[in-house]
């Protein structure tokens, strides 16, 4: 890093992270990664390239068996909302109505129930799902209570997300709209975001970087800026640029298959 | 419903096809042992008991049935009796196994030192340790209640702690990414999340204090249903009476009732709790 | 799975264990009560904590004169006899009348009674029907050992995922065969799992039933017997021979558990 620029605020220097059992994984080996603020990092890469290891390194579920984490300037030293982290498991909290999920991590601050509601009412709206504010995580679709999870999560307002696929199991349309409400949210509120996908064409919509894993163990293999104007849209995913880095991207990736 | 009469049926035509009253008793005198089993209570052996033992000499009549007589034990005396120390089994060994189970679920720098004690601990069955409580605590309450709280405890311990591991871990996860930590966490998260799991083995840990109380009164107490089994009396004159199969009959299926008419009590309690579940 | 940390904790916390053990037997020598009422009589010279070497002394005593092995064998020998017989009634009959709906009426209010009823009291009974001698014992554990894999099979074939069904089906395959690939291994989690139960409740059934009806040579007699002279190291040891074949029994449900799910759970 150059002197005198603020630290990036996610920076992984020559991390790596192995699991024991019957057949030892080395998850990653010698990575090393960089999002600075307000960026839009997406992780790509196929099954056990070690992205959600990075993730929950991140996250501070994990510590680095080598190298080192850092967040803005300090390690990480355990979870906290200030690193809002989804799962890629479903992890909303099935005995807690919609609203009552929106409101935990509020509830874990200290904020008082009017301000809570007023927060939740938001997110309610945002992900369109005023009308379950009171219903139970059974009533709804595996997507639906995906896009609990997520807003759940920017209800403490983190200024960094860590997401794990998040949108995997939506379909198009609702995969599409959420992607979109992701974005808009990011440039509004300019977070920074590390997003682990192995859709890359998801990858390349979002992201204003998108840097590439090989599995097992997990390396960066390739990096990719970009550059496509903001905001995107629906249009945005045939034009010939992205087109090209879509199929770039894709070289960097098919051809090595773990 | 219509099965229950059956098995009634099946069994008086086996008693009466097998004719052998000391090893099947007739229905009705299974009816008979019911009834003065109920309620009347201190009789020294005679009134209305006294012309039934006359009438079944020739199955060298009850002293099972007798002995409880002379003692004053009623059916539901019994019962009530070994219902209060399943009760405090459970009251006393259901926290202790949920604790223990938390906090094993939950760190696992704890379930590594805790969880090999454990399975040490709950090697040995409850009961075995019943001769060497008595060395410490004599013939006493105490002594007949540790075992039933132990078993209890130990046996809540595992579904607990699958709960607390398997189940909660994710959700754990998510509520510490959102900030939550401590007393939030462990009520709001963990138990919820562990609940059905504690559940199931509430039903199970049920089961085995049912077992475990009966088991100890039937070789170390002088009152409530497992004494009832063995012949009442004494401790000294234990195992040396005849038994009288009608009465044993008559308390198993008493315990039959009782432990069906707890567990379902358990079930819907289960059901309401968690409502929210899925599928 | 096993690690070395986990192996170490695990190390010093059964160390810690026998420690605190050591320390209590070394400060209760010569301050516990050795003279106790036993509810008709005195007795003297009790040991509440023996040493470690009052241990080791009667222990050797007791593997020497073979009383230990015996008891062991024998005691062995009932659990593992009524393990099978019960094991194998029990998950026949779940599985029939898990598969066949018309034997489930049939069967359910007997499967009802034995399985609320505890499973010592049923032991007079046994004692009533079956004498005194091998036979209640063992068909006591076998009954306990039914109604726990009943229940297992039982649900292990109900509940196999209609996923799995309708697959077959579309693979045209049917009755018999159907049973024998699809539903019975699908069943295995929960009859595996039943049977581990089962493996504890038999030792703790044979445990009661040999206290009651104490017979030479027998662990449960060695405990009664130690219980009424009492000898506390040999009480002692005979716990922890239990408690050691308990383990035993369970590690073997457990490895059997262990085959018979090996295709389950995709590591992530």
């Amino acid at each position: 890093m150059t002197a005198g620029a603020p630290p990036p605020v996610l920076e992984a220097v020559d991390v790596g992270y192995g699991y024991s059992g019957p057949t030892p994984v080395q998850a990653l080996d010698g990575l090393s990664l960089e999002v600075k603020d307000g960026e839009f990092v997406a992780l790509l890469g196929p099954v056990g390239s070690g992205k959600t290891t990075l993730l929950r390194i991140f996250a501070g579920f994990l510590r680095p068996a080598r190298g080192r984490v850092r967040c803005s300037g300090a390690s990480v030293d355990g979870p906290g909302w200030q690193r809002g982290y989804v799962l890629q498991e479903e992890a909303v909290f099935p005995w807690m109505t919609v609203r009552g999920n929106l409101e935990f991590g509020l509830l874990a601050k200290g904020m008082g129930p009017d301000e809570r509601r007023k927060v939740s009412d938001e997110l309610l709206e945002l992900i369109g799902l005023t009308a379950f504010a009171d219903a139970h995580p059974k009533e709804l679709s595996t997507g639906m209570s995906k896009m609990v999870e997520v807003a759940r999560v920017l209800a403490t307002d983190p200024s960094i997300l860590l997401l794990d696929e998040p949108f995997g199991a939506l379909d198009a349309h609702t995969r599409q709209r959420m992607q979109d409400a992701l974005a808009r949210l990011w440039a509004q509120r300019r977070k920074t975001v590390l997003f682990v996908t192995h859709d890359a064409e998801e990858a390349l919509y979002l992201a204003d970087r998108v840097v590439v894993l090989s599995p097992r163990p997990g390396r960066v293999k390739a990096r990719f800026t970009v550059d496509l104007p903001r905001p995107r849209s629906f249009e945005s995913r045939f034009s010939p640029e992205f087109l090209a880095l879509k199929r770039q991207v894709w070289e960097a990736t098919g051809l090595d298959a773990g | 419903m219509i099965s229950l009469l059956a098995l009634i049926g099946v069994y008086t035509l086996a008693a009466r096809l097998l004719s052998r009253p000391d090893i099947l008793p007739p229905t009705e005198e299974i009816g008979r042992a019911f009834g003065a089993l109920l309620g009347r209570g201190v009789q020294l052996g005679g009134g209305g008991e006294g012309g039934e033992h006359a009438h079944h000499q020739h199955h060298s009549a009850s002293q099972q049935m007798d002995t409880l007589l002379q003692e004053g034990v009623t059916l539901q005396g019994a019962l009530a009796i070994t219902t209060g120390r399943v009760l405090f089994g459970l009251g006393v060994g259901l926290p202790l196994g949920i604790l223990l189970g938390l906090l094993m679920g939950a760190s696992r720098r704890a379930d590594d030192y805790l969880h090999p004690i454990y399975t040490v601990a709950r090697s040995v069955p409850p009961l075995a340790f019943i001769t060497y409580i008595m060395l410490w605590l004599g013939h006493s309450e105490a002594h007949r209640l540790i075992p039933i709280v132990y078993a209890v405890a130990v046996t809540m311990v595992i579904p607990t702690y699958h709960g607390a591991r398997d189940v909660a871990g994710k959700y754990v996860e998510a509520a510490r990414a959102l900030g939550a930590r401590g007393p939030l966490l462990l009520f709001q998260i963990l138990l919820p999340a562990a609940g059905p799991a504690m559940l199931g083995g509430l039903r199970y840990a049920l089961a085995i204090a049912w077992m475990t109380a009966v088991g100890a009164e039937m070789l170390m107490a002088e009152n409530g249903m497992g004494n009832l089994l063995v012949g009442g009396g004494m401790w000294s004159s234990r195992f040396q009476t005849r038994s009288d199969p009608a009465v044993i009959i008559v308390g198993i299926l008493a315990l039959a009732a009782v432990g069906w008419a707890m567990d379902a009590g358990a079930k819907v309690l289960g059901a309401r709790l968690t409502r929210w579940a899925r599928r | 799975m096993m690690t070395w940390t986990k192996a170490r904790r695990a190390v010093i916390a059964l160390v810690a264990l026998t420690a605190v053990y050591v320390l209590a037997a070394e400060i209760g020598h010569g301050r516990l009560p050795e003279r106790l009422w036993l509810g008709a009589h005195y007795v003297d010279n009790v040991k509440l904590l023996p040493t470690w070497r009052q241990l080791t002394e009667e222990g050797a005593f007791l593997i020497e004169s073979n009383i230990l092995v015996d008891s062991v064998v024998v005691s062995t020998r009932r659990v593992t006899l009524g393990l099978l017989l019960g094991s194998v009634a029990g998950i026949l009959l779940g599985l029939l009348t898990g598969a066949a709906s018309r034997l489930e009426a049939l069967a359910d209010p007997w499967v009802a009674f034995f399985r609320f009823t505890p499973a010592l009291a049923l032991l007079p009974l046994f004692v009533v029907w079956f004498g005194y001698g091998e036979s209640s014992k063992i068909l006591l554990i076998a009954a306990n050992v039914a109604v726990v894999t009943f229940l297992g099979a039982h649900q292990g074939v109900r509940g196999v995922s209609r996923v799995y069904l309708d697959a077959a089906a579309s693979l045209g395959a049917e009755g018999w065969l159907r049973f024998r690939k699809v539903v019975l291994p699908a069943a295995f989690p929960s009859i595996f799992s039943s049977l581990r139960v089962a493996a504890g409740l038999a030792w703790v059934t044979i445990v009661v039933a040999e206290l009651v009806n104490a017979q030479m040579p027998s662990l449960g007699y060695l405990l009664a017997l130690s219980g009424a002279y009492p000898r506390t190291p040999t009480m002692m040891i005979a716990l922890a021979t239990i408690g050691a074949l308990v383990l035993v029994f369970d590690l073997l449900a457990l490895l059997l558990y262990a085959w018979g799910t090996r295709w389950m759970e995709r590591a992530a």
